[in-house]
């Protein structure tokens, strides 16, 4: 199979594009609004088995005892699973083996499964919890990754409580800092930020009489868990067939363990039953047993020279990443290559840190290092710019990046960089400088201010993994093109990017297109549908795989019309000869004359990044190979009197190389738009020393439709080097942006910097206090 | 107790603890009601019961003795799309389309009220059920652009 990107996207480039750029309806979207029972809870089997899990109540402690036998005896219980049940290896992880799916002799976090009891009756499963008898000896526990990297502290793992160091090394910061003017050094907090999929983790697995399993769950990445249940029952991975059912929500804890857990769980059941075994958890089981986003400690310090650019960056970053690594250590690679910004910095100097403590895990969620590195970098460059007297978005300009200018990895940025442009347009279109003037002379309790955000986000896996996706593709004697990819769609819409794709390859309109289900049976390792990566990686294997049969389909119909088969083009489903247009056939009869003909209309590959390379220890090299750049303005009001910040209207300019689909592409930057402006003001999973504080929606609060701020998007297009008519990753940026722009414009209302998120009233009062006692 | 849903009568026994939400998906087979919370938090459970949007979590279904109810399944089919179905596909109001049930329930049940609801009638209708995927703006632009449609 042949992929020369480069002839590919030459001649995709060079004829109008009929699907593509178009804003068409999304191909799931009638079962969503008929409400058809798609999702995993709405086709469990009949006949199933309904799992409960009994968790740790403490963060940490040595199982003295694990007794289950009231339990078993409990009127209707028809299961209970422990770790001893287990055939195969007592492992669920993402990418470090720390992590079992049951605990044995010792609990890590306050929610660690123990335990599981099946019952036809759920609530009896419920009431058997409480009989299932843990007996706990308490162990020193840490809840902060600034304690828990003390050498005094309480070990959590046998190889200390650092899971990853990851260094970036670029110049030399100590003589760059000799050479600044003015240095400013701060730190900066985020916290637990909670996914909040609406669908809950659920899932259900049917045993098979040949002694394979069937598991059907909410999940993002199939191929993880078809490995993940292997291990633990000791079967072969092609005897585990996964299918993912329609997803409600995802935003990252599906992709990992979390699944694996789930599933795993339910599996044991099964095997043990030789019943279906379903698990769905409760909202509460969400909030404490998956993945949220890692709280960061970062410490930056920065020294500009007289003509206000940068000398030197130093930055210490330390990652809670809870009670196992889970993807931990990824984030922080991708927290590090990000730390400075995008701006051109001579000496850099990065040091993160995955550091494990005795709190629930942390792991993949949207974003993945992202926004906790731009809300520090942001807030601090937006601080130098006020020292310096200078506007943030003229000191910004005198900064950043731009085609030919160096990264802190000293990879060089290319032409596909739409920086300026992005910062322009949202300056423009959020009338920034007359604004700010404006805003300048509010007196009164209600103050307005404007900030701003910019962004550079490094495309798909890059160092982050092996970065592949297989497309399948095969055509009916109907004409119905079926395509089949291991990636998953839980809300994105990218499958149906990829449909547009495929469809314009073929010259087809989409209503020929049928995506099938992702199941580990009928489709090639894809690799997890993570990182913004599905029209990217996915687009590029899509354009491989449909260029290749259309190519068939030339030649099919060249075989029909006697000419060559470079001599035939395709539109509107019809095939004909260039010179003689009057000679055609139609798609159809194609179809016909190769089934009669036994001519295979089927097609599957695998596309394949090429490999990042850059150095371990100092981080120097080609880290990713595309990056998204965009701008945000946000306009709050601030309410002096009650703390409340209230967000008045966004502007979103983001450089995305090509819009696949318009109007879906929107969708996914207002919504990360407003998944990062709960970040920034109200969403906060509190942990009290372990425990977790307010596991519900109704005390973690996330955005309702009465606290959306006007959005102004603006799509700018500067196509990039690796995605499909040089599409860039959209699904995560959008999320960065809201906390550093709306930090920064709080301190544009008051003239007071928060440095710890989200912008709860308490904290707005407590820094106007801090002010106003300053003034003193 | 006797009570209709989406306009066909029923007749069930039903214990006292029983929640109209398992009352819909486990006895009547209507899987469109999704369960969110089951705390009353997130709405998306929300059902029309007497043309009142209510949390079938929180009610049992013993309360709907002799009420009316509406759930997805009986706003339109793929044959005859109701406008605010439509408008949801048009708009790219619906991602994972979890809320999506709820939220076109609580739509209907505006315009079915007020024909020309303003963009804070829309808010207000639709803020007890969260999305977390779409920003609610769409689901907005779809409502009003629904309205639109059904004044022809």
């Amino acid at each position: 199979m042949v992929d020369d990107h480069a002839a590919v996207e030459k001649l995709a480039r060079s004829r109008q594009l009929l699907v593509v750029g178009k804003s068409i309806q999304r191909l799931d979207s009638v079962d969503k609004v008929l409400g058809k029972p798609i999702y995993t809870m709405d086709i469990v089997p009949e006949n199933a088995l309904y799992l409960k899990v009994v968790r740790s109540s403490v963060p940490h402690a040595l199982l003295k005892m694990v007794e289950v036998t009231e339990a078993r005896k409990y009127p209707g219980v028809a299961a209970v699973v422990t770790a001893h049940d287990i055939p195969g290896i007592n492992e669920s992880t993402a990418l470090l083996p720390d992590k079992p799916l049951f605990a044995t002799g010792r609990v890590r976090f306050a929610g660690e499964p123990i335990a599981a009891i099946a019952s036809y009756d759920p609530s009896v499963a419920e009431e058997a919890v409480d009989l299932v008898k843990v007996e706990y000896e308490p162990l020193p526990a840490v809840f902060s990754p600034v304690d828990a990297i003390k050498p005094e502290a309480p070990k959590i793992h046998k190889n200390g409580n650092i899971a990853k160091h990851m260094k970036l090394r670029k110049g030399n910061v100590e003589e760059g800092f000799k050479r600044a003017n003015l240095i400013v050094e701060r730190t900066y907090k985020s916290q637990f930020q909670e996914p909040v999929p609406l669908e809950p983790e659920a899932g259900f697995v049917v045993p098979e009489p040949d002694g394979s399993v069937t598991c059907v769950g909410s999940i993002q990445s199939p191929f993880h868990v078809q490995t993940g249940i292997a291990k633990i029952l000791s079967l072969r991975p092609d005897q585990v067939r996964v299918i993912q059912a329609v997803t409600g929500g995802a935003f990252g804890p599906k992709s990992d363990e979390i699944p694996v857990d789930v599933l795993g769980m339910a599996a044991l059941v099964a095997i043990k039953t030789r019943k279906p075994a379903a698990l769905a958890y409760t909202r509460e089981e969400s909030m404490i047993g998956h993945t949220k986003r890692h709280p960061f400690v970062t410490t930056l310090k920065a020294g500009v020279d007289k003509n206000g650019k940068f000398t030197a960056w130093e930055t210490t970053m330390l990652a809670d990443t809870g009670a196992y690594a889970s993807l931990g250590p990824l984030v922080v690679i991708r927290a590090c290559f990000h730390a400075t910004g995008p701006y051109v910095i001579p000496n850099v100097k990065t040091d993160a840190y995955c550091v494990y403590t005795n709190n629930t895990m942390a792991g993949s969620f949207r974003g993945f290092g992202g926004p906790q590195a731009h809300f520090a970098a942001e807030s601090l460059v937006d601080e130098i710019a006020k020292k310096l007297g200078m506007d943030p978005v003229d000191f910004r300009l005198l900064n950043i990046l731009r085609p030919g200018s160096l990264m802190a990895t000293s990879q060089v940025v290319d032409e596909a960089c739409g920086l300026e442009e992005c910062i322009s347009k949202s300056v423009k279109e959020s009338d920034w400088y007359r604004k700010r003037k404006e805003f300048a002379n509010i007196t009164g309790t209600k103050r307005r201010g404007l900030g701003i955000a910019i962004i550079y986000h490094g495309n798909s896996l890059g160092p982050e993994g092996n970065d592949y996706a297989a497309v399948h593709m095969q055509i009916d004697r109907d004409g119905l093109v079926r395509f089949r990819t291991g990636l998953t769609e839980y809300g994105t819409g990218a499958l149906s990017g990829l449909i547009q794709i495929a469809a314009e390859t073929m010259h087809l309109s989409v209503g020929y297109f049928r995506l099938e289900a992702p199941d580990t049976d009928f489709c090639k390792d894809t690799g997890p549908t993570v990182a913004s990566r599905t029209i990217t990686i996915g687009g590029r294997a899509t354009q491989m795989v449909a260029g290749t049969l259309n190519q068939k389909l030339l030649e099919v119909a060249a075989e029909m019309l006697d000419c060559a088969a470079s001599e035939v083009e395709s539109a509107d489903a019809k095939y004909y000869q260039k010179s003689k247009t009057q000679r055609s056939v139609t798609y159809h009869e194609l179809i016909e004359y190769a089934y009669k003909h036994r001519i295979q209309l089927k097609e599957a590959g695998t596309f394949t990044a090429p490999k990042c390379e850059y150095d371990p220890e100092t981080s120097q090299g080609t880290t990713y190979l595309q990056y998204t750049y965009g701008a945000v303005t946000a306009e709050v009001e601030v309410d002096t009197e009650t703390g409340k910040v209230q967000v008045e209207r966004m502007v979103a300019a983001y450089d995305i190389g090509k819009a696949i689909n318009p109007l879906s592409l929107i969708g996914q930057i207002e919504g990360g738009t407003v998944q990062g402006l709960g970040y920034a003001i109200m969403e906060d999973l509190v942990h009290k020393d372990g425990i977790v504080v307010n596991p519900n929606l109704a005390d973690y609060y996330i955005p309702t439709s009465l606290d959306i701020p006007e959005i102004k998007t603006i799509i700018v297009e500067y196509p990039g080097p690796l995605g499909p008519y040089g599409a860039k990753a959209i699904g995560e940026p959008p999320i960065v942006l809201p906390a550093p722009a709306i930090v920064n414009a709080i301190d544009n209302a008051l003239g007071v910097r928060l440095y710890e998120i989200p912008t709860l009233p308490d904290r707005v009062l407590a820094a106007c206090k801090r002010a106003r006692e300053a003034k003193k | 107790m006797k009570f209709t849903v989406n306009g066909k009568d029923y007749a069930l026994v039903v214990e006292s603890h029983e929640r109209l939400l398992d009352v819909l998906r486990n006895r009547l087979g209507l899987k469109g009601t999704k369960e969110g919370c089951s705390t009353g938090d997130c709405g998306i459970c929300g059902v029309l019961m007497d043309g009142k949007l209510v949390n079938s979590c929180l009610i049992f279904a013993i309360q709907a003795r002799n009420k009316r109810v509406e759930t997805i399944e009986g706003i339109g089919t793929a044959e005859k799309l109701h406008p605010v179905q439509r408008a949801f596909m048009e708009w790219n109001a619906s991602q994972c389309g979890y809320c999506i049930p709820a939220m076109i329930l609580a739509a209907k049940n505006l315009l079915d009220k007020n024909p020309n609801p303003t963009q804070d009638q829309i808010r207000r209708a639709t803020s007890g059920i969260l999305c977390r995927c779409t920003g609610y703006l769409k689901i907005f632009e779809a409502v009003q652009a629904a309205a639109e449609e059904m004044k022809g």
